[in-house]
């Protein structure tokens, strides 16, 4: 080291004009170089270990689109096995999806070697090309099997042949369809309509004219309407608001609201007047949390909205999930409540809050999100995660199943009764069955709500219904939504009847 | 014992690649491994012969870096790289096996025939106008394959030999800064001029500072060479450092550079897409972001484990090399991805052994000079490797410099070589001690009393 001589070494480098020694500085810069060197290593250990999975699956990856040429991909199956999705060689040897289900194209997407993915050939696409190996420690033994790809079979939560029937229900009209087991948030069926041909889609020698077709048509069947359609729910969203109201404490079931006077001119919110039609269902006194559901009270739910407030509004209904993307093997549209840049916590006015309570005020929301404030109010006030798919299975029959799990619970389990109480007069009630009787399951409680939501100052309604059944024991809730069809009680309400006769029927 | 340990690893990989690429157990064709191993004994015995008492690891991990190479560029696509030799067609792999060997040439000569220092050290000036006379040749030459207008200027091409003088001129540019410093450390380390807070030496001896950064920068704006102007001048505030211990200097230059950059930034659209692929490469993953992205692919392919010698991606489709510039730019992208984390901290710890080595080389030298001068080659290397592996990994942005005895190609080889070899000769305690030393001039004083 270079320690010698007196003027060697000094550290203070002033005045004096002594350089200090060399081998000091030495040390530090080494410590930075190993500083520099523990850098690369955290980077090696970023890129190589943290994101390696992702990277590897990312669809830009050349051994993703190798292993999406080579590979077999994997079939995709419904509940009861029926295939769905599967392999097919084209003309010229390449490997073609066949997608036997039209209705399934909002599940499923499709693949093409010239457009990519979608839907939950998408979702699942590491899976299904066999990049993500099922079980741990395979991914790093994988290298040492001669075949690189094990894809997995996809086994879906959707019943086939409810979602064929809830697309040939739809026939012409635009709408969805989105049924959920409670219990467990399995998704039974996904219907947007109209959809289109996957199979034509991903046909190497039609598919893009038909993609261009697609894109011109009005009816805009690219859109997954169930997932990111938006829709004005009308009365279906009392659900919501009635969820807030009791859940806050605001109101009890014995709640009264309007006063004879509102009967007669109607509820006045600064200078904007609420009706109740038909009015000749109203009775003669004011009513209760149960019949105000059964008879569709605008009235009664804009007091209870007024009452509990908008923050308290807003809350329970992103316990719902409102306000963001949900949590799904799809890619979803948030639903909101209001528009939100306005002075009282996002509402313009009280105006606005008091429409929002009956789902006319700025609110919006797609079939998904009230399928599963169905299937919530079904599950005891449990939301369940909603999802599409029950288990992947390998070829040598490893198996990874996709359990059940629970996203919140969103209220109170006697709340949650009490709603379902007011929902099964709603269908069933000597009013409600006037409005939605045609939901009814047969030998079995039905309970539900319709909704007729005013889109614009002219022009029908948009048809909805949601509900589940049997009421006891739910094992299927439903959303339903026709485009400007009419009343709920015209087209989605029998429609949903019928779809959750089929169901039920048939799992016996 | 070192080398007998590297030999094995090299034949190991050999054999484990050959068996990847024709599907069996073989050990394909032996010629480069068995080559290139015995020019490193050779070498090795002309060491001993000479009686020489050198570092004993430097040569042994040097030569473990140029088998990744071998290795890696036998793996490559062979068209990569190619050169007709008296009818004589060479691949990737052969032709990086001539450079090595002549590099190893090099190297073996310095580390032998250098025994004094006095042709470095008395000469910095002479050195300084070498380089900067290599930095206007490629200014006036016409640049070999510099299609567009923005390209970077890299290379020059003499007759069929085109060649990377920012390499030559880093080992050029640490003789001249070890002779300058070692001669004025004491003034550097004065202060006598206060901006503020902050006190500086004397301005006149500023001015080295001031022109190194305007080197910097004029490597940039005449050669485009991004890299070699981030290591120029990295090498110049460390060794500033070392020198003067002065750490404003480190914080002034940082600030200058910041400074230099911005402007730079604004000015000229290559820096402007380096540094912004560099924070988004996935806002343009076709084009500009394209080779990052394939790199990050690389590494995340890799895992921790790898996926062997020759089984990485080139191999699964037909396009020869899933990167551009696979051979010189992203050799260590390839390498993460074949040898997994492991593999990539393995060759960083081959790079810290280097600093390691070197840096107790020059805290042991006889003097200022050679101090500066060890110092100032080790981090020439070591920084090298740290900014393009950096640049590989998108921590740093990417430049274009090569990774030190991996990449492909010749200047780059011949110029590590150098600084390996001058390192080895530096490291002899049997050399000649070093002339009287002479401070400044003005001062008359003796900067140390020698051993």
């Amino acid at each position: 080291m270079t320690s010698g001589g007196g003027i060697v070494g000094g550290e203070g480098a002033g005045e004096g004009g002594v350089a200090p020694s060399i081998g000091s500085a030495l040390l530090r810069v080494g410590l930075a170089l190993a500083l520099i060197f523990g850098g690369i290593g955290a980077g090696l250990g970023y890129w190589q270990v943290v994101q390696a999975q992702e990277l590897s699956s990312d669809p830009g990856n050349p051994l993703v689109q190798a292993a999406v040429r080579n590979a077999p991909r994997g079939r995709i199956l419904d509940a009861s096995g029926e295939v769905v999705a599967f392999n097919e060689r084209g003309g010229n040897g390449e490997r073609l999806r066949r997608y036997p289900y039209p209705a399934m194209t909002p599940v499923l997407g499709y693949q093409s070697l010239r457009f990519g993915t979608s839907g939950l050939e998408r979702a699942f696409d590491a899976e299904l090309t066999g990049l993500k190996p099922l079980g741990p420690g395979r991914d790093m033994m994988r290298k040492f099997l001669t075949d690189p790809y094990d894809p997995s079979d996809l086994h879906l939560s959707i019943d086939v042949r409810l979602q064929a029937a809830a697309a040939s229900a739809l026939g012409g009209d635009r709408g969805s369809v989105v049924a959920i087991e409670p219990a467990t948030g399995r998704v039974l069926a996904l219907v947007s309509n109209p959809t289109f041909d996957a199979n034509r889609l991903v046909d190497p020698a039609g598919g893009q004219a038909y993609l261009e077709s697609l894109r011109g048509e009005r009816s805009t069947p690219l859109l997954n309407r169930a997932t990111q359609g938006l829709f004005v729910p009308g009365s279906v969203f009392k659900i919501v608001t009635a969820t807030a109201a009791l859940g806050s404490g605001t109101i009890d079931p014995a709640t009264t609201y309007p006063t004879d006077e509102e009967y007669e001119t109607g509820f006045l919110v600064e200078g904007f007047t609420i009706r109740d039609s038909p009015r000749s269902f109203q009775r003669d006194r004011p009513l209760d949390f149960f019949e105000a559901t059964e008879v569709s009270s605008n009235i009664w739910f804009a007091h209870a909205a007024l009452d509990t407030g908008a923050d308290e509004l807003l809350a329970w209904s992103e316990r719902f999930g409102f306000g963001a993307a949900l949590d799904f093997d799809l890619p979803t549209a948030a639903s909101q409540v209001t528009g939100g840049d306005g002075p009282l916590s996002g509402f313009t006015d009280r105006v606005e809050l008091a429409n929002a309570a009956y789902g006319q005020g700025e609110t919006l929301v797609t079939p998904l999100q009230m399928a599963l404030v169905a299937a919530c109010v079904a599950n005891d006030g449990v939301m369940m995660r909603p999802h599409l798919v029950d288990r992947l299975e390998s070829e040598d029959g490893r198996v990874q199943t996709v359990g059940s799990s629970e996203l919140r619970t969103v209220m109170g389990a006697p709340d949650a009764e009490d709603i379902t109480q007011a929902m099964v007069l709603a269908v069933e009630g000597e009013f409600g069955q006037v409005f939605a009787g045609s939901a009814k399951v047969q030998d079995a409680t039905t309970a539900g709500k319709s909704g007729s939501a005013q889109v614009g100052e002219t022009g029908r309604p948009h048809s909805w219904f949601i509900g589940f059944a049997p009421a006891e024991e739910p094992r299927i809730a439903i959303a339903v939504i026709v485009e400007r069809t009419g009343f709920g009680s015209e087209v989605a309400v029998p429609m949903a009847g019928d779809l959750m006769s089929l169901y039920l029927d048939s799992a016996e | 014992m070192l080398l007998a340990l590297m030999g094995v690893a090299l034949f190991a990989g050999w054999v484990s690649l050959a068996s990847q690429q024709a599907g069996r157990m073989t050990i394909g064709d032996p010629a480069i491994p068995v080559i290139y191993v015995g020019i490193l004994f050779a070498i090795h015995l002309a060491f001993v012969l000479t009686g020489r008492r050198m570092d004993q690891v430097l040569l042994p991990v040097t030569g473990m870096l140029g088998s990744l190479s071998l290795l890696l560029m036998a793996r490559l696509p062979q068209g990569l790289a190619g050169l007709s030799l008296g009818g004589l067609d060479l691949g990737l792999a052969p032709l990086q096996l001539l450079w090595l060997s002549l590099a190893l040439a090099v190297l073996a000569i310095l580390a032998v025939a250098v025994r004094n220092d006095n042709w470095l050290r008395e000469y910095k000036y002479t050195w300084a106008a070498v380089g900067i006379g290599l930095l206007l040749l490629v200014f006036v030459l016409p640049p070999a394959g510099a299609e567009r207008i923005d390209a970077p200027r890299l290379s020059l091409r003499i007759g069929p030999i085109t060649g990377q003088p920012s390499e030559l001129l880093k080992v050029i540019l640490v003789v001249f800064l070890a002779g300058y410093l070692a001669e004025n450390r004491t003034l550097l380390a004065r202060t006598s001029t206060r901006v503020g807070p902050v006190s500086l030496p004397p301005v006149p001896y500023l001015l080295p500072m001031l022109a190194m950064w305007g080197v910097a920068l004029a490597v940039v704006i005449v050669q485009r060479d991004l890299g070699a102007a981030l290591l120029f001048f990295t090498v110049f505030l460390t060794l500033l450092y070392a020198a003067t211990r002065r750490f404003a200097y480190v914080v002034l230059g940082m600030a200058m550079f910041l400074a230099g950059a911005a402007v730079l930034y604004q000015l000229f659209p290559l820096v402007r897409i380096r540094v912004d692929v560099w924070l988004d490469p996935w806002s343009d993953p076709l084009d500009t972001g394209f080779q990052i992205i394939h790199a990050l692919y690389a590494f995340g392919r890799g895992g921790i484990l790898g996926t062997g010698m020759g089984a990485g991606l080139p191999a699964v489709g037909d396009t020869p090399g899933d990167l551009p510039a696979i051979h010189t730019d992203f050799v260590y992208a390839a390498l993460g991805e074949e040898l997994g984390m492991l593999g990539a901290l393995a060759i960083v710890a081959l790079y810290a052994i280097i600093a390691e080595r070197g840096l107790r080389i020059a805290a042991r030298a006889a003097d200022d000079f050679r101090a500066l001068l060890a110092t100032g080659l080790t981090l020439v290397i070591v920084i090298q490797a740290a900014l393009i592996i950096g640049g590989n990994l998108k921590l740093v942005p990417l430049t274009g410099i090569t990774l030190p005895f991996i990449s492909y190609g010749g200047s780059s080889l011949l110029a590590n070589a150098i600084v390996i070899g001058l390192l080895l000769a530096l490291s002899d305690r049997g050399v000649e001690p070093p002339p009287p030393p002479s401070g400044p001039r003005r001062f008359h004083l003796p900067l140390r009393s020698t051993a």
